[in-house]
């Protein structure tokens, strides 16, 4: 392994929620504990700055049912989910 | 006698429910449900998303051993294996299994053939009349259409659909044994269904449902099945009910909005939000909102609520609340919404239809005002004739010229 990942490095992703579109469902903290936490608002906000590709973290912006959360490439800012 | 506001005064004509009038919301405070069981009532916006989103309150909760009686007529929404009555890692199961087909993106690919739909059913109401009934030409058809497409649903008749719906969300105007006769019929449809569709699994949301629960490996059958019928159900009542109240409003109070509404499909949209957050589905009945139970002590708008109690969440109040809505109940239809409005719920049980829903909704009151611009009602409000029975109410007929 290369030395500590700072932002941009290979691979690393960028979480955003979109709050003012989140109604709270919980869905995305269900499907990918590390990335996602509940406020005591009850809406979503991501963990970390950066994170890692993982199915659980694809699955959460795939599910969002009211489609507040966007997965970018850290390095490139390409939208890697939702895709479809 | 005094009467809750919110409720039909004996031999009155029920009103529309865009005139429903309710108290102001305030802390949460005790109640009691007409079997005694007591109750929190909670009507501040806030204090409702709260209920909403905190995993303290929960559904399974309210038909656990321990839990007091709710009503005197179960139906659907009490049956302990629908989608609405798990809670945590339970619910994320289950609801994962439909999710995908109802996530925005997956509603918009639907809206080209929706809006096909619309325009044949306003084609054929237009050749019909004047006068024509636009509950049954219309408000009906419509969502009945769009979920039996969903579902493949060929061979349902409508009728019959309708019947164990309205049983399904029956109020307490049912025998406990109509309504469990009705939902073991509806049951053994579905199961039949879920049978069918695994022999030949075809491109539509049972087997894409029955899929993903196979992939998942561990759903209890009977959750499936409670499952199919909810998605029937939720399909297409709901919107059904609020278009034809909407439709009751907009044409008798409304006229400046119906002729923009058809003008503008963009502005539709926008106030297809207001509509929904300003008419509700029914006025409160045996219970006063949307209930849920602590697990824990809570304190929601500064009032501890303990372990163990009933919840009633008034998303009818809330939706009016002036914190939030400094408008009240209705100010610009066209306007952006302050807020999300609590029709479609918040947090875990977040309506799954609500973007089919306000799709529906925007297609089908633009086009038809976009045709019928001078579209206005035949007969006046307090002679409609109302469809009771569940727990939602919506015009039964509703004849309209032009």
């Amino acid at each position: 392994m290369s030395g500590p990942a700072g932002p941009g490095a290979a691979g690393e992703l960028v979480v955003r929620v979109d709050r003012a579109r989140c109604v709270g469902t919980g869905l995305c903290a269900g499907a990918a504990p590390g990335d996602f936490q509940l406020d005591a608002d009850g809406k979503s906000r991501p963990r970390r700055d950066t994170t890692v590709p993982s199915d659980g973290l694809s699955d959460a912006a795939e599910f969002c049912p009211v489609e507040a959360i966007t997965v970018v490439d850290a390095a490139t800012g390409r939208r890697v989910a939702p895709l479809d | 006698m005094s009467v809750t506001p919110g409720q039909a005064v004996p031999g009155q004509p029920l009103v529309p429910l865009h005139c429903l009038r309710f108290a102001e919301p305030g802390p949460p405070r005790q109640a009691a449900l007409p079997n005694g069981t007591p109750v929190w009532l909670v009507s501040r916006h806030r204090d409702a998303r709260q209920v909403l989103t905190d995993p303290a309150f929960g559904r399974a909760l309210l038909y656990a051993p321990d839990a007091p009686p709710l009503t005197s007529t179960p139906n659907l929404l009490d049956d302990p294996d629908s989608l609405l009555n798990q809670d945590g890692p339970d619910h994320q199961r289950l609801r994962r299994t439909v999710q995908r087909a109802f996530t925005p993106r997956a509603v918009a690919r639907w809206r080209p053939w929706v809006a096909s739909v619309v325009e044949q059913l306003v084609d054929d109401l237009v050749k019909s009349g004047p006068p024509a009934d636009v509950v049954a030409g219309f408000s009906t058809p419509l969502p009945v259409a769009v979920i039996s497409r969903l579902m493949a649903l060929d061979g349902l008749d409508q009728d019959r659909m309708r019947h164990w719906s309205n049983l399904a969300l029956s109020d307490s105007s049912h025998t406990p044994e109509e309504v469990a006769a009705a939902l073991r019929e509806f049951g053994a449809f579905a199961a039949q269904l879920i049978a069918e569709r695994r022999r030949e699994p075809g491109e539509d949301l049972v087997s894409s449902l029955l899929a993903a629960a196979e992939a998942e490996g561990s759903i209890p059958e009977r959750q499936l099945v409670s499952l199919v019928c909810g998605l029937v159900v939720g399909g297409h009542e709901t919107t059904m009910t609020s278009l034809g109240n909407a439709l009751v409003y907009l044409l008798s109070e409304a006229p400046e909005s119906w002729v923009r509404l058809g003008t503008d499909e963009e502005a539709a949209g926008a106030a297809v939000e207001q509509l929904l957050r300003a008419i509700p589905l029914g006025e409160p009945k045996e219970l006063p909102g949307t209930v849920r139970r602590a697990s824990v002590e809570v304190e929601v708008g500064g009032v501890t609520i303990p372990a163990g109690a009933v919840v009633a969440v008034q998303s009818q109040i809330a939706n009016r609340d002036p914190e939030v809505y400094a408008e009240g109940q209705f100010g610009d239809l066209f306007a952006p919404l302050a807020a999300p409005s609590l029709t479609f719920g918040a947090g875990p049980h977040h309506c799954l239809g609500a973007w089919l829903a306000r799709m529906e909704m925007q297609l089908a009151l633009h086009r038809l005002a976009d045709r019928l611009p001078g579209l206005r009602l035949a007969e006046p409000v307090a002679d409609i004739d109302w469809r009771l029975g569940s727990i939602t109410r919506s015009p039964q007929r509703l004849t309209v010229v032009w």
